[in-house]
C-alpha cells in the first residue's frame, strides 16, 4: 500500500471515530443533573420561570436530545459551534481569542522538554550505569512523580512571593517582550518538567537498543571515531521513535495545561475549558472536545506518516 | 515451579524457583524496595491515621490559626487552626483509597477489553477503534466535565478515574496477547480443544500478569496524581475531608502567611507517587527478563 492511500485511510476513518466521540460526550454532558440556565440568567435573583423557560426554549433545551444532537451536529459541520453560555459570544471566536497564549505555553514546554531531554538520554545511554546515569535516572523519577501544579506553586513561593523576580499572574500581554518573557519562564518549567523526565528516560532506553545493534559494532570495528558512531549512526535511528512519544504525550499536555493556567491564572484554552465545565457551558464543552480530539487525531496521522517517510524500513 | 537450564553444557549448579528469582531481582534493585518499604508504611499510616495523630483533623480551632510549626504542631496549623501534621497523615487515606480503587477499575476494564480485542479476531478492529477514539480526548478534561456535571465527590473521583483510565492498559494486554497467541504452547491448547474461554484463563492471562501487575504500579501513581489535581481544582474529595489535594488548594491562598500549608501536603503527594513509581520499575525488571538492563 502506498503512504498517500494509507494516509487517505487514516483520514477517513477519522470521520465516524468524532461522530462517535460527539454523540458520547454529548448523550453525557446532557445525563448529567442541573440545569445550565441557572448560570445563563443572573445569579442570586429570583428568576420568574416563565423566563427561564424562555431561555430553555431559546437555548433548544426543551428538545429531545436526539433533536438537539441533530441540530448541533448540523451547524457544527458547517462550523458553527454555537453561542457560548453566559458570554455571549460565539464560542469559535472566543476559542480563537484563547488559542495564542496557550500555544506559546504548550509550544515553549515541549520545547524545552525536547532540548534538555534529548542530550540527558544520549548521555545516559553512552555512559550507562556511570555516576551521571545514576544522577539523570534519579532525576527523572522526582520529574514523573512532581504534581505539576506543586511545583508551580513552590516555584511562585520561591520566586514571586519570597525573591519578587517573576511574575505569577496571567500572561503579561501588552507588556514588553522581555517582559512577557519573564511571565512565560514559571508555567513553562511546571508543564515541562514532567516531559523532560519522560522524554528522556525514552530517549536513554531508544539509544541503548541501538547502541547494541550490529552495525553499530561494525562501525566500531572499522575504526570510526566514536562521535561519528554515536552521532552519525545511533542518534539518527534512535531518535526517530522521539517522534511517536511526542505525538502520543499530546493529550496528557492538554490535561497539564488546564491545571496549569488555573494557577497561573494564564489566559488560554485550559482556563476557558475549566470554567466552561463549572458553568455547564455546553456548546464550549463540545466545541474543546471535539476540536482537540480532531487535532490529536491529525498529529497522530501526521506523525505516523512522517515516520514512514523517515524511516524507509516501515512500509503501511 | 522450577527452572532448567536444558542445554547440555551448561552445568546446573542451583534450581531455582521462579518466586525466589523474581524476589531476588527486586531485591538487588534498591530504589525499588525503599518504594516498597514506603508504601507499607504509608498504608500503615493510613490505617491507623485517625488514631495515633495529635490532633483531631477536623477540628477547628481559630485562635491558633496559622501557627508555624514548633513541638505543638510539627507542620504548623491551617487558617481554622487545624493541626497541619495529623491532616497530612489521615489525608493519605484518600490518596490510597482513590489509587486502589481507580486502580481496580481501570484494570479490570481493561484487561477485560484488551482480552476480547486480542483474541477475538472480529471484534479487535471495532474494539480498538474505540480505543483509539477514547484516547483522542484528553482524560484529565473528560474527567473534568463528568466530575463538574455529576457533582463531584470521593466515590466520583473514584470512578471517573478508572472508567477513563482504562485504555493504556486494554491496548498493552491486547498487544501481549497478540504475541502470545501464536506461540505453540496455545496452538497445543487448541489442538487438545480447549475452549476459548479456558485459554484465556488459564493460558493467556497467566502470562500477561506480570506486564499488568506492572501497569497497576504504575497508574496507582497516576491516579493519585489526578486525584490530587482535581482536589486542588475542588473538583475532587470535597472539605472538610482532609486531602492533599484540597489541603495545597488551601494552603496557596495563606501562601504569604507561611509556607507549610504548601509544603507539606504536596510531599506527601510526591513520596507517596515516587514510591509507585520506584516500585513499578523494579517490577518491571524483576518480572520482565527482557526489559533487563535497560
Amino acid at each position: 500500500m502506498k503512504l498517500h492511500h494509507y494516509i487517505f485511510r487514516r483520514i477517513l476513518i477519522m470521520i465516524p471515530m468524532l461522530v462517535g466521540l460527539s454523540v458520547f460526550v454529548f448523550v453525557l454532558i446532557r445525563l448529567a443533573p442541573g440545569d445550565p440556565t441557572v448560570f445563563y440568567l443572573p445569579q442570586g435573583e429570583t428568576v420568574d420561570p416563565a423566563v427561564r423557560e424562555r431561555v430553555r426554549v431559546r437555548l433548544g433545551l426543551d428538545q429531545p436530545i436526539h433533536i438537539q444532537y441533530f441540530r448541533w451536529l448540523t451547524s457544527a459541520v458547517q462550523g458553527d459551534f454555537g453561542f457560548a453560555y453566559g458570554y455571549g459570544e460565539p464560542v469559535l471566536s472566543l476559542i480563537g481569542g484563547r488559542l495564542q497564549p496557550t500555544i506559546r505555553l504548550q509550544s515553549a514546554a515541549i520545547i524545552l522538554a525536547l532540548v534538555i531531554a534529548i542530550p540527558i538520554g544520549i548521555i545516559s545511554a553512552i555512559r550507562q550505569y556511570s555516576l551521571l546515569d545514576n544522577i539523570m535516572t534519579v532525576f527523572a523519577f522526582f520529574g514523573l512523580s512532581m504534581p505539576n501544579f506543586w511545583f508551580a506553586l513552590l516555584m511562585i513561593f520561591l520566586f514571586a512571593v519570597g525573591m519578587g523576580v517573576l511574575p505569577a499572574v496571567g500572561d503579561g500581554s501588552g507588556k514588553e517582550p522581555v517582559e512577557q518573557l519573564k511571565y512565560l519562564v514559571m508555567p513553562t518549567l511546571a508543564l515541562s518538567l514532567y516531559y523532560i523526565a519522560f522524554y528522556a528516560r525514552f530517549m536513554r532506553s531508544s539509544m541503548l537498543e541501538v547502541i547494541r545493534k550490529e552495525y553499530i559494532t561494525t562501525a566500531q570495528a572499522k575504526g570510526l571515531e566514536n562521535s561519528t558512531v554515536i552521532f552519525r549512526h545511533a542518534l539518527k535511528n534512535a531518535i526517530l521513535p522521539m517522534i511517536t512519544i511526542v505525538g502520543l504525550s499530546l493529550p496528557r499536555l492538554v490535561g497539564g495545561t488546564i491545571i496549569i493556567e488555573s494557577v497561573f491564572a494564564w489566559p488560554g484554552i485550559g482556563r476557558l475549558g475549566y470554567d466552561a465545565v463549572l458553568r455547564r457551558d455546553y456548546p464550549t464543552i463540545m466545541a474543546l472536545t471535539m476540536l482537540t480530539a480532531t487535532f490529536v487525531m491529525w498529529v497522530n496521522v501526521l506523525v505516523d506518516s512522517a515516520y514512514s517517510l523517515v524511516d524507509p524500513r516501515i512500509r503501511y | 515451579m522450577t527452572e532448567h537450564v536444558g542445554s547440555t553444557d551448561q552445568v546446573v549448579t542451583e534450581y531455582v524457583s521462579e518466586t525466589t528469582r523474581i524476589w531476588r531481582n527486586f531485591r538487588r534493585h534498591r530504589l525499588a524496595f525503599g518504594g516498597m518499604v514506603t508504601i507499607i508504611i504509608l498504608c500503615m499510616l493510613a490505617i491507623a491515621g485517625p488514631y495515633i495523630v495529635p490532633y483531631d483533623p477536623t477540628e477547628q480551632n481559630v485562635r491558633n490559626s496559622l501557627a508555624s510549626p514548633g513541638p505543638e504542631h510539627w507542620f504548623g496549623t491551617d487558617q481554622w487552626g487545624r493541626d497541619n501534621f495529623s491532616r497530612v497523615i489521615v489525608g493519605s487515606r484518600v490518596s490510597l483509597s482513590v489509587g486502589v480503587v481507580a486502580v481496580a477499575i481501570l484494570i479490570s476494564i481493561g484487561v477485560l477489553i484488551g482480552a476480547i480485542a486480542g483474541y477475538n479476531r472480529r471484534l479487535d478492529g471495532p474494539l480498538m477503534r474505540f480505543v483509539d477514539m477514547m484516547m483522542s480526548i484528553p482524560q484529565f478534561f473528560l474527567l473534568l466535565t463528568i466530575v463538574a456535571l455529576f457533582g463531584p465527590s470521593l466515590f466520583m473521583t473514584m470512578l471517573v478515574i478508572g472508567l477513563t483510565g482504562w485504555m493504556g492498559t486494554a491496548r498493552l494486554v491486547r498487544g501481549e496477547f497478540l504475541s502470545l497467541r501464536e506461540k505453540e504452547f496455545v496452538e497445543a491448547a487448541h489442538c487438545l480443544g480447549m475452549s476459548g474461554r479456558r485459554i484465556i484463563t488459564h493460558h493467556l492471562l497467566p502470562n500477561t500478569l506480570a506486564v499488568i501487575i506492572v501497569q497497576a504500579s504504575i497508574y496507582m501513581s497516576q491516579a493519585i496524581l489526578i486525584e490530587s489535581s482535581l482536589s486542588y481544582l475542588g473538583l475532587g474529595v470535597q472539605p472538610p475531608t482532609p486531602s492533599w489535594g484540597v489541603m495545597l488548594s488551601q494552603g496557596k491562598d495563606y501562601m504569604r502567611h507561611g509556607w507549610w500549608g504548601t509544603v507539606y501536603p504536596g510531599l506527601g503527594i510526591f513520596i507517596t507517587v515516587m514510591a509507585f513509581n520506584f516500585l513499578g520499575d523494579g517490577l518491571r525488571d524483576a518480572l520482565d527478563p527482557r526489559l533487563r538492563g535497560r
